[in-house]
């Protein structure tokens, strides 16, 4: 027997209380189709541990991203409060927050609350429609914080107006933690009739805690752009590494193609320096290595870069922190004007295309304002210009394709990476929704590579549910585990998010639907290859 | 009493063009952001070597603008249940600011008492359209679950002082003027024409009423949602899809923004320096400060 939910209200944010706020059950979680309608249902998420609940915030849904240590004494959480309104105030002013004021501001005036929004989340409608994940849950939290704490309503305003929100500690450790509840799609944006951006309200949030509290999650920073800063890859790959990363990818690529070739490395004055997100190397080498096949058989002047910044295509300062992200871009522009390339092209990593190409481009003036743009129309042309000889029969199992939401919705590629699967892939076929209606992965805004405590389970029972659930319709006829299927992520990210759902669902063992890249699927079409270049080995 | 109607009533004109020219001077002096944009379908990116070709979206925004105020398309795709009583009010609101327009204009230009009976039909049916959807909206917010616990005391009462204003309008033309439209365009011209102070000084109930009522809205306006509609269009706020050229205009603003100082003050920013300098030296700062 289900028991029916408190109705969770605005003003709960500032409760102070033991117990979570929220906790997600099995039974409120959007069902699946099948092959797993039938599992035994099982909770989302464990619960901390004592130990671990004495020691950190969890008090918003029971879920930690941030490990944010608690306050130690009540001096020490006036502070952080104290801290949190100095940082709104920057927010909200244009000196200070001169890069996404406008917009921000825009997204807190514009709202008419009609809620058009709600629907459109994965995180919202896969936890069974949990208000603290509704879109405009945390915005008008913000909202009326603001008009209470910064704009300073009297109070007779103040309750006419509902900004009626005490801002204590509670409130302030819920806020960061809801920050990470919303991978940052923006579908609920594409969504509103106004154009207010929640995803943006969420990403500023983040901002506030990292640039003036100090506080992130671990990933993102410490070992994300702070590590990416120190040693050049957000995953720890120093140069030396990388170098022998390419002989070994030399030895693979001899091994598939037939062919010994040696990959351009630093090659002043190509026209093309590609970058992939460093994690490609660590975890799907496959990824890179079609790259170099299709580069070389397609007579490019091409080149990789072993000069630290230049193999790691990431940017985890997208997500959080505006100073962080324009230091990594300044230096990975440094490395491809260093080596005189025409221009900088991105390989299979989602947010490095909307923040180098896109975001950065308002940050990079005079010389740095270099040329870069997204491997996919550069694909396009080389398969729809017949520089490649491909075998769309090699290619004849069920392919479905991911949208990474930064490659279609956050920069409206869309078409390009179609054609190629429609040129290469006979069985290909579409998710519903796809193209700019995409869901996410729900490993968006490093989710996908967030592990603290139990929000890798969160994020695959809740924030990667709407993926999971349409891949299974997407192949509902083909469920045969004897028809080996491919979903296709243009994205390390969604790559990741994908393996992991797949991998906790048993649905390559049980069900043979399998995950990869693009470059991967062109590969393997091509006819002079030695061995089939996918091995349909899970990793 | 009459001299304060007069006053709050001509007060407001003056205020709503004051707090307008407000606005959008914000809106223009706001400084540039970072590119942050959506795309509804294909954009230039889609291009190999996108930067060498042209790139054009002002007619298409504009178009944008117009199916969007005129139809409310974005809310007839992305919400229909709420479109149909949003779209009566705003039609009948658009139907409504014309016929004033019409007012202003007709009480000025031709003979007034050859008006014809279009004139009180137009803005009767205007006053119904925009009243029903109205009470339909307040009424949808006051009983659907999901939108009642986002909506402050002040809305409804916002959209209550509407439904008022629009019967203190009607009770102004049929019961006061009678439904005469000469009688009613008199009036009107007397107001433009800044004539006969004597009943302006000792105004009607009807009419004094409705005057109020109307200067509370010319009051609101600027700050309303119809401003922002405005402003999200005009001002690279969403269909920003501009990329930054070597030598443009967008440039030189972007290089003034880099001189400002970065004022956060968490360890890892380097606090005082210019955006400049932060975003190209190394830092050897540190972890997150709460580990």
């Amino acid at each position: 027997m289900t028991t029916e939910k408190k109705k969770i209200r605005l003003k709960d944010i500032s409760i102070h209380t033991e117990e979570p706020l929220l906790t997600v059950t099995a039974d409120d979680l959007m069902p699946l189709p099948p092959p797993l309608d039938q599992r035994e249902k099982k909770a989302p998420y464990s619960p901390l541990s004592k130990d671990q609940k004495k020691s950190y915030e969890c008090s918003l849904d029971g879920v930690s991203a941030l490990a944010l240590p608690k306050p130690k004494s009540k001096e020490e959480e006036e502070k952080l409060v104290e801290r949190f309104i100095k940082g709104l105030e920057k927010l909200l002013s244009q000196n200070d927050n001169w890069l996404f004021w406008q917009p921000l501001i825009q997204s807190l005036e514009s709202c008419v609350r009609c809620q058009t929004c709600s629907d459109a989340c994965p995180v919202y409608v896969s936890s069974g429609n949990q208000e603290i994940y509704r879109p405009t849950y945390k915005s008008e939290i913000l909202r009326r914080i603001i008009n209470k704490y910064i704009k300073k309503r009297r109070k007779i305003l103040s309750k006419l107006t509902g900004d009626d929100i005490e801002l204590n500690w509670p409130t302030v450790a819920r806020l960061a933690e809801l920050a990470y509840r919303c991978s940052l799609c923006r579908r609920c944006a594409q969504r509103c009739p106004l154009g207010s951006d929640n995803g943006l309200i969420g990403r500023e949030l983040r901002k506030l805690f990292s640039q003036e509290m100090g506080i992130a999650p671990k990933e993102l920073h410490d070992s994300g752009t702070i590590q990416q800063l120190r040693v050049g890859a957000s995953t720890g790959i120093s140069s030396a590494a990388f170098q022998g990363m390419v002989e070994f990818m030399e030895d693979e690529i001899e091994e598939k193609w037939g062919k010994r070739i040696k990959i351009p490395v630093d090659k002043e004055g190509a026209d093309i320096l590609l970058i992939h997100n460093s994690g490609e190397f660590m975890s799907w080498i496959e990824n890179p290595v079609a790259f170099v096949i299709i580069f070389e058989a397609s007579g490019l002047s091409w080149t990789l870069s072993s000069e630290i910044y230049g193999y790691e295509a990431t940017n985890y300062g997208t997500w959080y922190d505006d100073v962080q992200f324009a230091r990594i871009a300044i230096k990975q522009v440094e490395v491809a004007r260093k080596l005189k390339v025409k221009k900088m092209v991105m390989a299979e990593c989602g947010h490095a295309h909307k923040g180098l190409i896109v975001i950065a481009d308002r940050i990079l003036v005079d010389e740095m304002n270099f040329p870069s743009e997204s491997f996919l129309p550069l694909l396009e042309d080389l398969i729809l210009h017949d520089r490649l000889k491909l075998d769309p029969q090699k290619n004849n199992f069920p392919v479905t394709l991911h949208d990474p939401c930064n490659v279609v919705r956050l920069m409206g590629i869309v078409e390009p990476q179609r054609r190629i699967l429609k040129k290469i892939c006979p069985q290909f076929r579409e998710m519903e929704p796809h193209g700019v209606e995409n869901y996410c992965c729900g490993g968006g805004s490093g989710f996908a590579i967030m592990n603290s405590m139990n929000f890798k389970e969160w994020r695959e029972n809740i924030s990667s549910r709407m993926k999971l659930k349409q891949i299974l319709e997407t192949f509902n006829d083909v469920l045969d585990p004897g028809i080996r299927k491919y979903v296709c992520a243009p994205c390390s990210n969604c790559k990741g998010a994908i393996r992991d759902i797949l991998s906790s669902n048993d649905l390559w063992e049980k069900h043979s639907i399998y995950y990869g890249g693009l470059v991967e699927l062109v590969a393997n079409a091509m006819v002079d290859m030695k061995k089939p270049f996918i091995d349909w080995e899970w990793h | 009493m009459g001299g304060v109607i007069l006053f709050i009533f001509y007060g407001s004109i003056l205020f709503f063009i004051i707090a307008t020219a407000l606005r959008v001077r914000r809106c223009v002096n706001a400084p540039i952001h970072l590119h942050w944009e959506l795309y509804k379908g294909g954009s230039i990116y889609e291009l190999t070597e996108w930067w060498t070709k042209t790139h054009s979206t002002s007619g298409k925004k504009f178009w944008f603008m117009i199916l969007d105020i005129l139809f409310l398309r974005e809310f007839y795709y992305r919400n229909r249940r709420f479109w149909y009583p949003l779209y009566v009010f705003h039609i009948g609101l658009y139907l409504l600011i014309l016929w004033h327009a019409w007012l202003f204009i007709r009480a000025v230009v031709g003979d007034i008492e050859t008006v014809s009976i279009f004139g009180w039909i137009w803005g009767t049916f205007s006053t119904l359209l925009t009243f029903i959807g109205g009470i339909a909206i307040l009424i949808m917010r006051m009983r659907d679950e999901e939108l009642k616990v986002y909506y402050p005391p002040i809305h409804y009462l916002k959209w209550i002082f509407l439904l008022l204003t629009l019967v203190g309008g009607v009770y102004a033309v049929d019961v006061h003027f009678k439904s005469s439209m000469p009688a009613l365009l008199k009036y009107v011209r007397e107001q433009v024409t800044f004539s006969d102070f004597e009943r302006k000084l000792h105004p009607a109930f009807g009419p004094a009423l409705h005057i109020l009522f109307a200067s509370v809205w010319l009051v609101y306006l600027p700050f309303s949602h119809l401003f922002q509609l405005f402003f999200r269009y005009y001002h690279y706020l969403r269909w920003d899809d501009v990329p930054n050229i070597r030598g443009s205009e967008m440039e030189r603003r972007i290089k003034e923004h880099l001189e400002r100082p970065a004022t956060w003050s968490a360890l890892h920013i380097q606090s005082g320096k210019r955006w400049r300098e932060i975003a190209s030296e190394l830092q050897q700062t540190s972890l997150t400060e709460s580990k």
